[in-house]
């Protein structure tokens, strides 16, 4: 499965790794910890879910079954906000 | 009628408006600054040195704590944060009306001088890509909101600053609703200042419409919590009140070059005949001395509208949009719009 950020969305980066998305078509922010953020910028590297779990477990000292946990789980929340698309 | 008044009885602190760059990055087609200012070969940026000068000066004199800086795109300033650090340092209170384009870049230097800064006012042109792209060009929505992004993680207060153009008349309860779910603390819309017979007929309101915007955005104001507000350049008739703090010795400006003039609206105006509003030259001046001059221009040209509004109503007559709005009649008295 593909997911695509979508391109009413706009991102910004802050120094701590933090993260701030704008959806242009509810006029909402959300605020993304570290790991979203991640998470995030892979999406739009067009990476999959499990490269970015991989991702995730060279940088930081955690599992690669907690990280993919952990990206599915935002992942989910970026689809029921509609903040990304997922095609086959 | 619905009426909305900009000034409730005050005319805000004693400041400073000083132009930080001559030249911008953005080719807004209705800007009121002139090409060869904005697109000059020669950048020329408000020196640091003189900035320290004059705000010390203009304390003692004029009583300033506040400074706001504009341009030209003050951000382009490359001394931008030294120029905070000397507002923190005089303890003064700054801040600065942008494209929003150069905000990433210049984003440290407010992060350093944060405690200085009051606010930023950023200028909007629609509320979608498509419509605030179309007058800034491609790709400036997107930092604007990467910008108010910034300002609403930091909790530094933005407000949006937006012409009112035409094509804009039946958008006006959009943009208020843009603005507030952005998070800004306010909204300052402002009617166009015409450079040209086109943009006079195409993008400038005539007072019928002027009113009609007036009236809706006087119910915006009170149905929004965010702080609503017409500037200066409405139709306004009274002949006891100045209509706005430069004619009212609270406000002043200070061109790129380091010259005192009148006010921001009319400095390096497209098109225009003369520099009348300029009155003295602060690289060898004392803001003593300028300050003077700018009081007695101040008053003269309160006077001068005084006297034309008295002139039509002792004639019976109603005097028209280029009289009735207060910056209208500074461009025409000023030799600003020499094709009106
Ligand atoms: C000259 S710009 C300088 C700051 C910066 N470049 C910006 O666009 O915010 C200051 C303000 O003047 C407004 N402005 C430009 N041309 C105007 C006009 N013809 N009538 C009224 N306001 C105008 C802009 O929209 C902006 O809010
Ligand atoms: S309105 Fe501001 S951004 Fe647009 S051309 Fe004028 S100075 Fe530049
Ligand atoms: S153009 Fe004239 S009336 Fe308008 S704000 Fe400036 S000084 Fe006041």
């Amino acid at each position: 499965m593909n997911l695509t950020p979508g391109k009413h969305v706009v991102a910004t980066d802050f120094d701590g790794g933090e993260g701030i998305l704008v959806d242009l078509n509810t006029k909402k922010y959300y605020q993304l910890n570290e790991t979203a953020m991640i998470v995030w910028k892979g999406l739009e590297q067009g990476k999959s879910t499990t490269e970015i779990a991989a991702e995730i477990t060279s940088n930081y000292e955690v599992a690669l079954d907690q990280a993919t946990l952990s990206v599915e789980r935002i992942v989910d929340n970026f689809q029921t906000y509609k903040l990304i698309s997922a095609s086959q | 009628m619905e009426t909305v008044t900009t000034f409730s009885g005050d005319y805000g602190p004693q400041r400073l408006s000083v132009e930080l760059a001559n030249i911008c990055n953005l080719h807004c087609s209705y800007c009121f600054r002139a090409d060869e200012n904005l697109y000059s070969p020669h950048a020329e940026f408000f020196p640091v040195d003189l900035l320290r000068r004059v705000i010390s000066e203009a304390r003692t004199v004029a009583g300033i704590t506040r400074v706001s800086f504009t341009g030209g795109e003050p951000t382009l300033h490359p001394q931008f944060t030294e120029t905070l650090n000397t507002i923190a340092e005089a303890g003064l209170t700054a801040s600065f009306v942008s494209n929003g384009w150069h905000f990433d870049r210049v984003w440290p230097a407010i992060q350093a001088n944060r405690t200085a800064l009051s606010h930023v006012a950023f200028s909007l042109d629609g509320v979608t890509r498509e419509t605030h792209d179309r007058w800034r060009g491609q790709g400036s929505f997107d930092r604007l909101v990467r910008a108010f992004s910034r300002c609403y993680m930091s909790n530094l207060p933005f407000g949006l600053k937006i012409v009112i153009r035409r094509d804009l008349m039946d958008q006006l309860e959009q943009i208020a609703l843009f603005a507030a779910r952005m998070g800004a603390a306010s909204l300052h819309f402002v009617h166009v200042m015409p450079t040209s017979n086109t943009v006079a007929d195409t993008a400038a309101l005539s007072l019928e419409e002027q009113r009609v915007a007036e009236q809706e955005i006087a119910i915006l104001a009170r149905i929004f919590k965010m702080n609503i507000g017409l500037d200066v350049g409405y139709y306004n008739i009274d002949e006891e009140r100045p209509p706005c703090s430069p004619l009212a010795g609270t406000s002043m400006n200070i061109d790129y070059r380091g010259r005192l003039s009148l006010c921001c609206n009319l400095s390096g105006f497209r098109g225009a005949d003369n520099e009348e509003d300029v009155v003295a030259d602060l690289n060898v001046e004392s803001f003593a001395d300028a300050y003077a001059k700018f009081v007695s221009l101040a008053k003269a040209q309160s006077q001068r509208r005084k006297t034309a509004l008295a002139a039509l109503r002792s004639q019976g007559l109603t005097p028209d949009l280029y009289t009735g709005s207060p910056c209208l009649f500074c461009l025409q008295s000023f030799g600003k719009i020499p094709w009106h």
